[in-house]
């Protein structure tokens, strides 16, 4: 591009921010900017900066209330309640039902274990427990049955993001996450780890919750935020 | 009402939305609603638009409350960049922009006459500004408002001024380490 300013000026990164926050770029521009958003601190900060700088100019649009409509619309779509009874989908697909039955999360764990033993599936290999925090939420509750090679994730305070999905992933002691599967954050889901990956389940073991694209990360590695992550134990 | 005791209510109400407080929601909407409702409808143009829109603003604030960092921004800083982004995601997947008329100087000229409307946003925050945005040149100025007040891309830029697209890119480039440089003095 016949380009003659210099913009030498101020780091590349630092127009980029400019124009993201402007709203300039368009199609793939604008989306690879919110990917980096999404993943770098640093380039968020930039684009956080040039967003303080631009706002006040907001002033000049004046000011018009929306009709009360807006507001009943908001609340219809905000995730349901904890307390309220289900009213829809029955006890399985209740929301409600799940956290509430993993706020007991130790009870739950034990009593998963308390049921294995019993059934005798229990040999040498002994199932581990996961549960998946991060900024004070506990997201999820992992259980890892080693000898079926499957691991059932089940939602505690996690909400559905509008536009990503929370997919699982299990970090071994070399620190690579390698992809579990995608999580739901209405219902427990159990996934089957594949033959190598079970082999890298140990109590060493970490996993992980990041927010993706829907389908999942295109990469093989997360490329959203990870909103949890959580150590294998053996009970 | 008090600036700096509004801009606090909504902080502190912002801050216990993660615990799912709905009331703590309603406070921010009732706070805030018709300013961003004021910029979806100036970006969008049509107002049954700009109600979609408002709604996933205030369900995105919802969800990311606890990203907002009151000792790092302003929450009408963090709001309003939220309305104009649903806004201009809004805009881009309808595949075309409002508004697309030719920008002259007459038409920047008219527009810089605008009030400020202060009732949120500090007023000496945008009294430095518009310091700073006087101190442009005209045609940068009007590439700048294009792009802030009516949601358009470099190509509807370089189409409004009949500059090339490059060129364009250019001027708002330069324009924003212009506008750097002067607001940090």
């Amino acid at each position: 591009m016949s380009d003659t300013f210099d913009h030498t000026a101020l780091p590349e990164d630092e127009l980029l921010a400019a124009e993201y926050a402007l709203g300039v770029l368009a199609g793939p521009d604008r989306a690879a900017a919110e990917h980096r958003i999404a993943r770098e601190r640093a380039f968020a900060t930039l684009v956080a900066e040039w967003e303080q700088r631009l706002a006040p100019w907001a002033a000049e649009i004046p000011e018009i209330i929306p009709e009360p409509r807006v507001w009943e619309r908001v609340v219809a779509a905000l995730p349901a309640q904890v307390q309220r009874s289900p009213t829809q989908g029955g006890l399985w697909q209740s929301l409600a039902f799940w956290r509430g039955l993993t706020l007991a999360t130790g009870v739950f764990a034990a009593a998963c274990l308390a049921a294995v033993i019993y059934l005798g599936v229990l040999a040498q290999q002994q199932p581990l427990v996961a549960t998946i925090e991060g900024d004070g939420h506990r997201h999820f509750v992992a259980t890892i049955d080693v000898k079926r090679g499957t691991v059932a994730v089940v939602p505690a305070a996690f909400t559905a993001d509008a536009t990503r999905v929370p997919e699982l992933w299990l970090i071994p002691s070399d620190g690579r996450p390698r992809p579990v599967g995608l999580l739901r954050a209405d219902r427990a889901v159990t996934l089957s780890l594949s033959g190598e990956l079970a082999a890298l389940v140990t109590g060493k073991a970490v996993l992980a919750v990041s927010l993706e694209p829907p389908g999942g990360s295109p990469t093989g590695l997360p490329t959203g935020p990870v909103i949890g992550t959580g150590p294998l134990t053996s009970l | 009402m008090d600036l700096d005791a509004n801009r606090s209510l909504i902080a502190a109400a912002l801050g216990r939305i993660p615990a799912g407080d709905r009331t703590a929601l309603q406070t921010v909407y009732r706070l805030t609603s018709a300013k961003l409702f004021g910029i979806c409808l100036r970006i969008l143009g049509e107002r049954g638009e700009a109600e979609d829109v408002l709604q996933e603003v205030y369900v995105t604030v919802w969800r990311k409350a606890a990203d907002f960092d009151a000792s790092r921004a302003s929450p009408m800083t963090w709001l309003i960049a939220i309305a104009r982004n649903r806004s201009i995601d809004r805009l881009r997947a309808s595949l075309q922009s409002r508004n697309m008329d030719p920008i002259d100087e007459a038409t920047d000229l008219a527009d810089s006459a605008a009030r400020a409307d202060s009732a949120l946003e500090g007023a000496q925050e945008h009294a430095r500004l518009h310091g700073c945005l006087e101190g442009l040149a005209a045609h940068e100025r009007a590439a700048l408002r294009g792009a802030f007040f009516d949601g358009n891309t470099y190509e509807d830029l370089a189409a409004r001024m009949k500059v090339p697209l490059g060129t364009m890119k250019s001027w708002i480039r330069r324009t924003m380490i212009k506008l750097k440089a002067c607001l940090e003095q």
